[in-house]
């Protein structure tokens, strides 16, 4: 064995400053995806036909694509084309968004289709609409049903925001590749913000928890 | 009040309603009976819409409700509507379920609303439940909220889906009493129901549907005591 955590304690400010810089993009990636994927659900359960075929073939391709690639694509494709230089973090922000966007639109549309048939009936009965009844009536009992498949989305995202190392932004794993490179040593600083993400990970379960248990008092 | 003109709905090639014409007048308690299948139900639901008629007419309150100018939803607020299983919102407490629609959509002041549905509240016998919320309560309690919840929006009609089949034998009573209140108070209802007590003592009129067609209607104490179709006969034999 030879495993010397003493080397890696002069850069540990360094990789925990990289917490902060990961979930400052996470967060902003989450909301976006959130509700862009909101937008997309409702769209899914319209009946006017061009916006289901938008929204259908928008989770098609983002979800049909890896990550990585769509990444890149935001990264470095993009300002050859339009000759904008795009930034690492709002390249990450919109990929992630973009991404996540896709997969958040089919766990709300399965919620809302969960709502029994009644509840907008009843609604509709009484003269509340659109908007309303989405908003306040049905949305808040899909996304009690649905909670747990979306936290799962973004604790999944949360770890997949590794992949930002690649287009150079010093996140988190990006941090442990630089300690790595500058010790000739992998395992430590590796093993330390692998720890780092569960941390986070845990976080958000808990976070999870509590919403969940807040939403639960009217059972 | 009511004006039903030729009314006939077809899911797909399936006609469930063909060709009905009747007329409920103001302060009138009409009771829908039939068998299961003959459409009742989708009679009730084509008066304010929730199904969309097929052919023919709708006009309650000299208001044609059929007319793509008309604007159904605003229509629909002097339309109150109980359903069979109640569709309370489960997530919003009872006094919330009759704040609601009166803040949102009428846009009564919180105070005013909240005064409305305390002494709607009381009225049905359920003034210590407002802050419950809907899975706390009884099959009977729940019908006698979501009655309340459509009379908070101050309609001018009600309609009734089968309002006690959902629920337990024994508290079938609670809930025809306080429908029963509201007939005697002047209250413009159409009921579907199965409960022909009520539908004897409480309807001025009752109107028998069998496969989608009004094939009997009149008042009821002829109606149930010399029927003048044979199927109604029958029909009455079956179930009494």
């Amino acid at each position: 064995m030879n495993l010397d955590f003493s080397q890696i304690v002069p850069y540990i400010p360094f990789m925990l400053e990289g917490i902060w810089v990961t979930l400052k993009f996470v967060f902003f990636a989450i909301i976006f995806g959130f509700i862009l994927g909101t937008i997309l659900a409702l769209f899914k359960i319209n009946h006017v036909r061009p916006l289901r075929w938008f929204a259908d073939a928008y989770t098609s391709i983002f979800r049909g694509t890896p990550l990585i690639l769509q990444l890149m694509i935001i990264y470095f494709a993009v300002p050859q084309l339009t000759g904008y230089d795009i930034t690492p973090f709002l390249s990450a922000i919109l990929a992630f968004g973009l991404n996540s966007s896709a997969y958040v639109s089919e766990i709300i549309r399965a919620g809302i289709n969960a709502v029994d048939r009644g509840q907008t009936e009843a609604a509709i009965a009484l003269g509340i609409p659109y908007r309303q009844r989405m908003t306040d009536i049905i949305l808040p009992q899909a996304m009690k049903n649905i909670l747990p498949a979306l936290m799962n989305e973004f604790i999944t995202l949360t770890k997949e925001s590794a992949l930002v190392s690649t287009i150079g932004y010093l996140d988190l794993m990006r941090r442990a590749q630089v300690v790595g490179a500058d010790l000739y040593r992998n395992f430590e600083p590796l093993l330390f913000v692998g720890v780092l993400y569960w941390l986070m990970v845990m976080g958000l379960t808990i976070i999870g928890r509590l919403l969940e248990r807040r939403m639960s008092v009217s059972d | 009040m009511i004006k039903v003109e030729h009314l006939t709905k077809k899911f797909g090639n399936n006609e469930v309603l063909s060709d009905i014409s009747t007329e409920i007048k103001k302060g009138e308690v009409v009771s829908i009976i039939g068998p299961s299948g003959s459409g009742k139900s989708t009679f009730l639901r084509c008066i304010n819409l929730l199904e969309k008629p097929t052919d023919g007419k709708i006009v309650v309150n000299n208001q044609e409700l059929t007319d793509p100018k008309t604007n159904i939803m605003k229509a629909r607020e002097q339309i109150g509507m109980v359903f069979q299983h109640f569709h309370l919102f489960p997530h919003l407490s009872v006094l919330d379920n009759l704040t609601y629609a009166p803040m949102k959509v009428r846009k009564e002041s919180k105070l005013a609303a909240q005064e409305k549905a305390m002494d709607l509240l009381a009225k049905v016998g359920l003034s210590d439940k407002a802050d419950a919320y809907p899975s706390s309560l009884s099959g009977g309690q729940k019908q006698r909220v979501a009655i309340a919840r459509a009379l908070a929006m101050e309609p001018e009609l009600m309609l009734f889906d089968e309002p006690t089949s959902a629920l337990d034998p024994e508290m079938v009573k609670e809930v025809l009493d306080v429908m029963k209140d509201l007939a005697h108070s002047g209250m413009t209802m159409a009921v579907v129901t199965h409960e022909m007590g009520f539908a004897r003592e409480v309807a001025d009129r009752v109107l028998f549907l069998d496969h989608g067609v009004l094939v009997e209607e009149g008042e009821p104490t002829s109606f149930f005591d010399a029927p003048k179709t044979e199927r109604a006969a029958s029909f009455l034999e079956k179930i009494l």
